[in-house]
């Protein structure tokens, strides 16, 4: 499925989803995909329907159960650009 | 001005020895922001109430945590707090962490700038050795608004 829009959520929705939205943004640019938004918000604001990529850190996983994993990216460690980067090309294809 | 010098005064930067468990970390971490007026004292029992919920989820690396609620539990206006901890306080068992970095944030948006500072620091996991290793409060002020280039 194409991929227009990546949503990065945490608990509050303007700490580290934030951070993750500035990484990914980068890598994005890296892998020549600019053209894809990028928002972040609260994990409680995350339906399946509001992105088509969602990308939370792993201590969150168990509340994004209803998105179904090829719509997802879960990260260990959410200041690692390398594996978000490794796991952004997976879903680029 | 630069971005952090403009978020991190360096009355809000504080070296302490220990602390009474995770809650009481909270409590200490955020202390500095409701003494300086940015924010309400209810702030600290929204972070408290988040961790809660959500897990630890703002311990973004290894001694790393991102002390924050959202900006209508409390926020008066924009505002950081360092606070390094010389015995870590556990937020997740086993795993002991030292830095906590309190975000007061009045929106999404305004703060990304000091974000970009924060994130660009700690990509690296030496700054946050040297930062945890610092000798005095001072020190670790002028660790965040004149980070080392890597």
């Amino acid at each position: 499925m194409a991929i227009n829009k990546i949503l990065c959520a945490c608990g509050s929705g303007l700490g580290s989803s934030l951070m993750v939205h500035m990484n990914t943004e980068e890598v994005l640019k890296k892998l020549g995909r600019p053209d894809i938004e990028v928002d972040h918000s609260t994990i409680s604001d995350i339906n399946p329907e509001a992105a088509d990529l969602f990308v939370v850190g792993g201590d969150l996983a168990d509340f994004v159960t209803n998105v179904p994993d090829e719509k997802k990216i879960v990260l260990k460690n959410i200041l690692d650009k390398d594996e978000l980067e490794a796991k952004l090309r997976e879903h680029l294809g | 001005m630069n971005a952090m010098q403009e978020m991190l005064k360096r009355e809000n930067v504080q070296l302490v020895d220990s602390c009474e468990g995770w809650q009481d970390a909270i409590r200490v971490a955020v202390q500095p922001l409701v003494d300086g007026g940015y924010v309400k004292p209810e702030y600290i029992d929204g972070v408290i109430e988040n961790a809660r919920k959500f897990g630890p989820y703002f311990v973004l690396a290894p001694d790393l945590a991102l002390i924050h609620a959202r900006p209508e539990q409390g926020v008066i206006k924009r505002q950081l707090a360092v606070t390094v901890l010389r015995r870590g306080v556990e937020f997740k068992a086993g795993e002991p962490c030292r830095l906590l970095v309190t975000l007061a944030a009045e929106d999404p948006n305004s703060h990304i700038d000091v974000m970009r500072v924060l994130a660009t620091m700690f990509a690296n996991p030496d700054s946050v050795e040297r930062v945890c290793n610092a000798k005095t409060a001072d020190e670790v002020y002028d660790l965040f608004v004149n980070p080392p280039k890597v």
